[in-house]
Parts: structure tokens; sequence; C-alpha cells
């Protein structure tokens, strides 16, 4: 299999996902972006990087139970693989070790 | 409650469930659903509508909108999934019946496999020359009291006819001598080999395809040239080049290869692989060269022609009449010539054939009852075990399946047995056919990948099978209704009738007590061979070749009984007995003016013939020591055929054989023998002396010490001869070869026989385990009011006592018939007795005991308590 790649979008979805640990669905990983990115997100993004990722393998997905709310309609949550885990501590390290390599500039 | 709550714009809302995938449209709308009333509360009704319909918009891409092709698909792949999932549980759970199914058709299909391998591999014999379909052998029938078949004609008919008519694009005459001496000079040592040759007109490689590879066919009409295969030039030369070489024809005359030939294929009765041109013949035997060569047949020489496109073979046959007008207008054995197809050459045994069509269809229809047999099985233990299912089935409809998707799903079950079944099958057949190869000295190979027609005929009878044993208990199983299935109130009579289930075992068990009538009258009648006198001694003596027929002969015979242990010794034409040594003329007796219609068969010896082969004389005296013809003894049926009453009438009358080149006075009379195999009536016979004749010596031993007799005798016969190669055969061997087809035919009936009562046992286990399942609580009753164990078992007992005897009903007059047809292949033979078919039944009632009496027995001492425990 090749490379997988994670956008960014999407890595800020499955940080969300990991985050809010088997209790994440649409909406809340709409709110929890709004409330972290401080601006709107689209629902309608927000599922399809799910969709993706589901289909990479990154997170996995059940359903929930039937609630009066929502129009009786079952929530989807969704969960975190090892894989998606592994993704985001290799994204993760990538990051760290390209800003350690920073020189110490002081500003000012 | 609901009808308070604001409610999104409905057309984007079906506009947006007209588009999802359904796997996503409840967890998107749901979300949906969820943001819009949050907004709603928040921001006021027409905001969240117009939020709504453009988070739907948004939501109209790829990823999220159905496929167009059908999502359904998806859900079909996992019921098949599912279904395989259900099959496999199936097995696992009920281990003994899977295994029983299992074993029952890896048996029918192993047999059904080999079978087909055997049979299509004689039907492939010849099949590879071009224009096989005007390619003929002529043959001969000759007409005197009686018809005797004949695979050849005079020795010159091909070549006249060659010349006489244009029906014919090629004629070829090809001689052919078994076991030949041949020689090849390697500086000092000179190496023997034992081969077949033979000598063929050019025009035979034409007709038949047996390409070169090196040489041309030019030189093949001079004399004293030789054509071999690239096997036999390896087995001579080594890796030098053969053509040029030479080798010796019994130390008689030298071959030089002028060509090679390409291996000869598996599928051909022309077995040759050494040709000597046919222009060499004269240097070995005058009579077979000669133009004159009308008086006789000779089974070495056979004629083959390719007709011209059009020419029907009667119109041919039509004129060869004219051939004995002109040739044999006063022979009282008239020849009618024939062409035989030469499609017919491998399967006609009138015409030494080696495998008669009755054979094949015969192997044929066993390997088709053994397959049937495994599938009754299998639709047996599969309609049992029905009920057990009702409750899977019940589940399936109610949740919507339809009832040919529940016929598929077990038939899709069923495939799986059969495809693991076969998987056995290929292996065991694989491994077993260099075994049948060696019992039937052939040479089939068994390559799935290679052979189409094998791998095609496996997927069929995969195909086939599975239907066949699929499809009845598909139907019974989805035919359930899913009510009573639910509520467990199906009984056993509702998943297919028990008399159905009957017929089934009475059918394998007809099968197998036919297979087992027909082996019995088999064993009877080998027994009778071996048990019968066939009026002369044949134990204790070795046959050896006689090498040469000069002065060697009365000096080998004098060596030979000076041998401590050798009882007596004769040198002979042939053994009173023999299948290849055999010659019959016409027989001119007494004054009379014109020969007898009937033939008479020449048995050569010297005075010690009589002695050494116990044959008794009824009348007259002994021979007397001679090297030509002088006087004769001929046998009881000579007496009777010529119509007279008692054998001294024949005594001192003159008798004139071989054209009525031999003359002389019948000097004695010999009680009748059996002078071929139990397959022919005795014949009227002569002995006489006459030492060019001669082909082997017989030489009667002490069996003690057999072995440094045996060595000795080999001692003097190769200081004799030592470019020969020595060779001996013990006759009581030679007469067992008389019926090797017979003992081969027996143990191949004997492996069905049992099969098929091994799948028959098989199914009827499987039956017996199905009643004792459904008996349980019954039998626990009986106990607890006082039933014993016999009575109870006799429960199951007269069940299937009254199956078997039905099928005996069956089989019994069919395997009669069959048997008396089979039987009067024979002259001499035995009677079908009462015995045979009560030995038959015995061995079945063993079978259906042992295997009804264990499962039976287990189910009646269980303890009645843990039956009726429950409810």
């Amino acid at each position: 299999m090749t490379q997988q790649s994670l956008g960014e979008f999407e890595e800020l979805v499955l940080l969300m996902v990991a985050a809010q640990h088997d209790e994440a669905y649409g909406v809340t990983i709409l709110e929890g972006l709004e409330e972290k990115l401080k601006k709107k997100v689209n629902i309608s993004a927000v599922h399809v990087a799910l969709k993706r990722m589901e289909d990479k393998g990154f997170v996995k997905s059940r359903f929930g139970g039937i609630t009066e709310d929502r129009g009786g309609r079952r929530k989807k949550f969704y969960v975190i693989t090892a894989l998606g885990k592994k993704m985001l501590d290799a994204q993760y390290d990538l990051r760290n070790s390209i800003y350690k390599q920073i020189p110490k500039i002081s500003f000012g | 409650m609901k009808k308070q709550r604001p409610y999104p714009p409905q057309l984007s809302l079906r506009f947006f469930r007209w588009f999802c995938h359904p796997k996503l449209r409840d967890s998107i709308e749901g979300d949906l659903m969820e943001l819009y009333e949050e907004r709603a509360k928040e921001k006021g009704k027409r905001k969240a509508d117009i939020r709504f319909v453009l988070d739907v918009l948004l939501l109209f891409r790829p990823g999220i909108i159905k496929p167009t092709e059908g999502y359904q698909n998806l859900n079909t792949y996992d019921m098949y999934k599912n279904y395989f999932v259900t099959a496999w549980r199936n097995v696992v759970r009920k281990k003994s019946s899977a295994a029983i199914n299992v074993f029952g058709l890896t048996l029918g299909i192993t047999c059904a496999l080999i079978i087909f391998a055997l049979v299509s591999y004689h039907l492939s014999f010849d099949n590879f020359h071009h224009d096989s379909d005007r390619i003929y052998r002529f043959v001969t029938e000759e007409h005197r009291d009686q018809v005797d078949y004949e695979a050849s004609v005079p020795p010159v008919f091909g070549k006249a006819f060659r010349e006489d008519y244009t029906f014919a694009e090629k004629v070829a005459r090809l001689c052919t001598r078994t076991n030949s001496l041949i020689t090849i000079e390697k500086g000092e040592i000179s190496e023997k080999y034992t081969d077949q040759i033979a000598f063929a007109e050019p025009a035979f490689f034409e007709i038949f395809n047996f390409p070169l590879v090196a040489g041309t066919l030019d030189q093949f009409a001079k004399p004293n040239t030789a054509i071999i295969t690239e096997r036999v030039a390896k087995k001579y030369f080594g890796n030098e080049i053969p053509l040029g070489k030479t080798f010796r024809f019994y130390n008689n005359f030298d071959l030089t290869v002028t060509g090679v030939l390409k291996d000869i294929p598996v599928n051909t009765d022309l077995r040759s692989e050494i040709y000597f041109s046919y222009s060499t013949i004269k240097q070995y035997s005058e009579w077979y060269a000669a133009d004159d060569a009308w008086g006789g047949i000779t089974s070495d020489i056979q004629t083959f022609t390719r007709l011209q496109p059009g020419v029907d073979p009667l119109e041919v046959e039509q004129v060869l009449p004219a051939y004995v007008k002109k040739y044999r207008a006063n022979s009282k054995n008239v020849h009618h010539y024939k062409l035989q197809p030469l499609t017919d050459v491998h399967f006609n045994a009138k015409y030494g054939g080696v495998m008669d069509m009755t054979t094949i269809s015969i192997l044929s229809l066993v390997g088709f009852l053994l397959v049937f047999t495994a599938c009754l099985n299998f639709i047996n233990l599969a309609t049992a075990q029905a009920v057990t299912r009702a409750r899977e089935v019940g589940v399936r409809k109610v949740l919507g399946g339809f009832r040919s998707q529940l016929f598929w799903q077990f038939t899709i079950e069923t495939g799986l047995i059969v495809l693991l079944a076969t998987l056995l099958a290929v292996t065991v057949a694989h491994n077993t056919m260099p075994y049948i190869n060696s019992f039937f000295d052939l040479q089939i190979s068994f390559n799935l990948f290679s052979d189409l027609k094998l791998s095609g005929f496996l997927v069929a009878l995969i195909f086939t099978v599975t239907f066949f044993s699929g499809a009845y208990p598909g139907i019974i199983l989805s035919g359930f209704k899913p009510v009573q299935a639910l509520k467990g109130k199906l009984k056993a009579v509702q998943s297919g009738s028990f008399n159905l289930r009957r017929s089934l075992i009475v059918a394998q068990f007809t099968i197998a007590q036919l297979l087992l009538i027909g082996l019995i009258v088999m064993v009877f009648q080998m027994k009778y061979f071996g048990n019968t006198d066939m009026g002369f001694n044949h134990e204790a003596v070795v046959i050896i070749p006689t090498g040469s027929n000069d002065e060697k002969l009365n000096s080998l015979k004098d060596q030979f009984s000076v041998v401590p242990k050798v009882e007596s010794v004769t040198a002979c034409f042939a053994p009173p007995a023999s299948n290849t040594n055999q010659w019959s003329t016409s027989v001119l007796y007494d004054n009379r003016s014109e020969a007898e219609t009937f033939s008479i068969s020449y048995k050569g010896g010297d005075e010690n013939y009589l002695a050494t082969f116990g044959l008794e004389l009824i009348a007259g005296r002994n021979l007397t020591t001679s090297d030509t013809v002088r006087e004769f003894i001929v046998n009881e049926k000579f007496v009777a055929k010529l119509g007279l009453s008692s054998p001294e009438d024949v005594l001192g009358k003159q008798l004139g054989v071989n054209g009525n080149s031999w003359k002389g006075p019948i000097v004695g009379v010999v009680k009748d023998f059996h002078d071929q195999s139990f397959h022919s009536d005795i014949e009227p016979i002569f002995i006489t002396t006459r030492k060019s004749t001669y082909n082997v010596f017989a030489v009667k031993i002490n069996m003690k010490d057999a072995a440094n007799t045996l060595t000795a005798l080999e001692k003097i016969w190769s200081n004799m001869y030592p470019e020969q190669i020595y060779k001996y055969d013990f006759l009581d061997d030679q007469i067992a070869s008389f019926y090797q087809t017979e003992q081969r035919m027996m143990t191949v009936i004997q492996v069905f026989a049992c099969i098929a009562i091994i799948i028959g046992a098989l199914g009827l286990y499987g039956l017996v385990s199905f009643m004792a399942v459904q008996k349980t609580k019954e039998i626990g009753i009986r106990k607890v009011l006082g039933g014993d164990v016999a009575q109870i078992l006799w429960i199951f007992g007269k069940e299937f006592t009254v199956l078997v005897a039905v099928a005996f009903l069956i089989a019994a007059p069919v395997g009669w018939y069959v048997m008396s047809q089979w039987l009067s292949n024979y002259v001499f033979k035995v009677d079908i007795s009462i015995w045979m078919f009560v030995l038959e039944l015995f061995i079945v009632a063993i079978v259906v005991m042992v295997t009804v009496g264990y499962r039976s027995v287990k189910a009646v001492v269980a303890n009645p308590v843990e039956s009726l425990r429950s409810e």
C-alpha cells in the first residue's frame, strides 16, 4: 500500500475525533472545530473528511441508539483507529522535528 | 411535541434523501436536523433554513452521492459471504455427517475420474492419423463348419489389391514379430536385445501419422534398411547419430538405419518401434514374400489401406470374392475378406481388439452408478437433517428471504461439500493412477492442467453432482412454512417423504448387491478355471525356447534330460494349451475324396510329448522317434467329428494335413484335453513329429530344489547359444495368463463392489442416526414401560431388513440375467446356483447388521432418564 496521505482539514478532524474519544459524531466534531478555530466550518466538509478517512481506515464508526432528538435519526459515532493514531503521531513528529531545526531567534 | 418543532425545507430534505448514499443517509440527516434545531433556536427559522439548504447543496459531492450503478451489490455479496459462513458452521457443527458426505462423494468422484481417464484413453486410440475415417484394415472371415475371424489376409493380398484395383489411395502391409533377437556389435562386445519388430512397406508411413525426425523414406524401399524411433535409437546407440548404424536380426541378416521416427504415442495399437523395409522379408520367410501366398493366413501380416475419398467400403468388399474364386477355388476353408474401419480395431474383440465396447460401457455405467449412489447418500442425509435447520429457514423467511434465495443458499452449501470432495478425489486419483497403470499395463497420464477434456469433465461433474444432490434438499428446505418452522412443529414427514428416503436406500443397496452378485459369480468362475482338470499335466513344467531347429536341438534335449530332478523332456511345437502358437489346417481322412469341413489343430511334439504332459492314450500306441512326419495321434474329438463311434476305428487309417503334404497313418487316440482356454470348446487335434516346427522344450522337473535345476538348465542352454537371450516360463503361468483379462476385471469389480457397499453403508448409517435421534423419546418411554433391549432394537432392525430384502429382490434377477450373459462367453462354465445369492445376502446382512447395530445399540442402551428428563 502506498503511503497514506492526510490533508490539513482531515488532520484537524482526525485530531478532534481522537480528542472526543468515543463521543465524536458529526455535530460535536463541527462544534469542537468551530470553537477551536474560531471560525465557521461547514458540516458537509466534516462529513466528507470523515468518509474519506473511514475509507482509508483512520477512523471507524458505530451507530448509536435511536433517540427522540434529531428527527429520530441515529448518531454515527467515530473512533480513531490504531492506523489513524500512528498517522497523527507521524505528522506530529514531522512537524516537531522541523520545528526543532528552527535556530534560536529572538525577536526584539 | 413533534409538530411544534421547526421543520427544515421539505424540498431540500427530499433532495438530500434522494442523492445521499444510503449508508450515510441516516447519520448525516441526523446531524443536519440537530444543527437545524439548534440554529433555529438561536437565530430563528429563516437563517436556519438558509444554512440548511446551503449545507445540503454543499453535501452534493462525490463521496456522499450514492453510486449510479446501484449500491445493492454490496449487500448481495455480503449475503453470499453469509452463505459460506453458514455452510462452514454447519460442516463444523455436524462433523460426522459432513465426514460421511465428503467421504462418500470422494469415493464416488474418484471412481468417476479414474474411469473417465480410462475410457477417454481407450477412445483416443489411433485418432491422430490424417483422414483416419478412410483408413481400413483387411480382415478375413473363415467359413468352415463354424466361422473364425482373423485380423489379417493372405500375405500376398495387399500387393495384389494394390495392383488390381484403384479403390485405394495407399495400401501397406505390416508384418509384426514380437520378442525378436537384435544384436549390435560394439567393438569386442555384442549387445543383445529382444524387441518387437515389424516389416513395413513405405506406404505404411504415408497412411499412418508417424513422422520422421531424421533421414528420409526414400531409402526405405531397399532391402536391409530400417527405421527406428528416437527411444530405440537412444537405447541401441546412446547419444551417437543412429543414421547409417547397423544391427543384426536373429544373427541372420544386417540392417542399416536410414530413418528415425518421433517416439510412438501411447494411444496406438501399432506398437512397433523398429521397422524393417518390407523387401527384407524374403530373408525372413520365403512364404511371406511369395507371390502365390494365397494358401493361408498368418496373424503376423496385417494389411492396411486408405481408400480414395468417396469410396464406399462395401463396394470394395463386393469385388474381393473374385480373389477367393481365382486362388482358393477348391478350399473347404472359404475366405470372406472384409474391411474393418481403423476406429474399430481397438474395440473389436473378434479381431483381437484389446478393449471391447461392452467393457467400456460397463465401466462407464459403474462409474455413473457410483457417483449416483454417492449423490443419493447426500440427498438422504441432507433431507434427514432438514428438521434441524427449520428454525434457520423460518428466520430467513421472516426477514424477507425469498424461496429462491434459500434454494441457492443450500445449493451453494452442497457445492462447497462437493468441491471439497472433488479436491480430495483429484488428489486420490492422481496418486492411484500409477498403480492402475501398472495393473492394467497402461500409460494413462492424469494431468488436470494439460488435459482439457479431463478438467472439463471435472467441472461438469462438480456442477452435475452439486445440482443433482443439492436440488432436492434445497427444494424441501426452502419450502418450509415459516410459522410452522419457527414454532418447531415441523415433523420428519414434512422434511421429505420417508418413503422417498426408503427408496433411495433401496436403490443404493440394489446397486451394491448387483455388483456383489457379479463379483461372486466371477470368483466362482475363476475358481472353476483353477480347479477344473485341463486334461493334461501343467504343473512343474518349464517352457524354454528351442533356439534353433538343427542338430543342436537333439543335443540340448539329451543334456537337459540328464540334469538331476528333471523328470522328462520333450521338444514340441507348443504345449497342449497355448495362446501364442496356434495353427489349424484342413484335413483329409482315409480315402475320402474331399477335405473335411472342420479344421484340425496341430500339436507337434516328439515321442516324449505324451509322457511329459501326462496325456492319456485310449487306443493305439505312442509315436515312434522321428524328425519328420511319419505317424499321427489324434484326439477323441476328431473321432467324434468324423462321426465314428469307437477310437479303434481310426487306427491305421491314412491322414493328410497341411494341404496333404504331411501324410501318414493314425497310430493312436488320446483322451480329450483342453487345447485352449475355457472360453472355447475342445477342438480336433493331431500330434505328430516334425522337428523343424518345434518352438519350445517342455521340461518336467521336480519342484524340490527347483532353483538349482533351473540354473542348471539355463547354463546348458546359454552354453549352446551364447549369442541368444535365455528365458523361461512356467506352463502354469502361461495358462493363468489366458484369464488375465478376467483376473483384472474381477479385481476391478471387487474394488467397485467394495466402494458401492461402503457408500451404501455410509448412507445407512446416516439414516439410522437420524432415526435414532427421532426416536429418542419413543425408546425412552418403551424402556420405562419395560420393553427389553432386543425388542427395541427390532424397531430399527425390521425397517432395514425390509429395505435390504426389497433391494435384493430387484438385484437378484438383474444380476442373474447379466451374469448369465457374461458366462455365455465361456464354453466351460459354472452354473449360477442359489448358494451364490445366499452368500451375497449373507455378506450384505453382515454389513447392514454392523452398521445399523452399532448406532442403534448406542441409542437403545442410553439411560431413558436422559431422554425423558427434558420437557
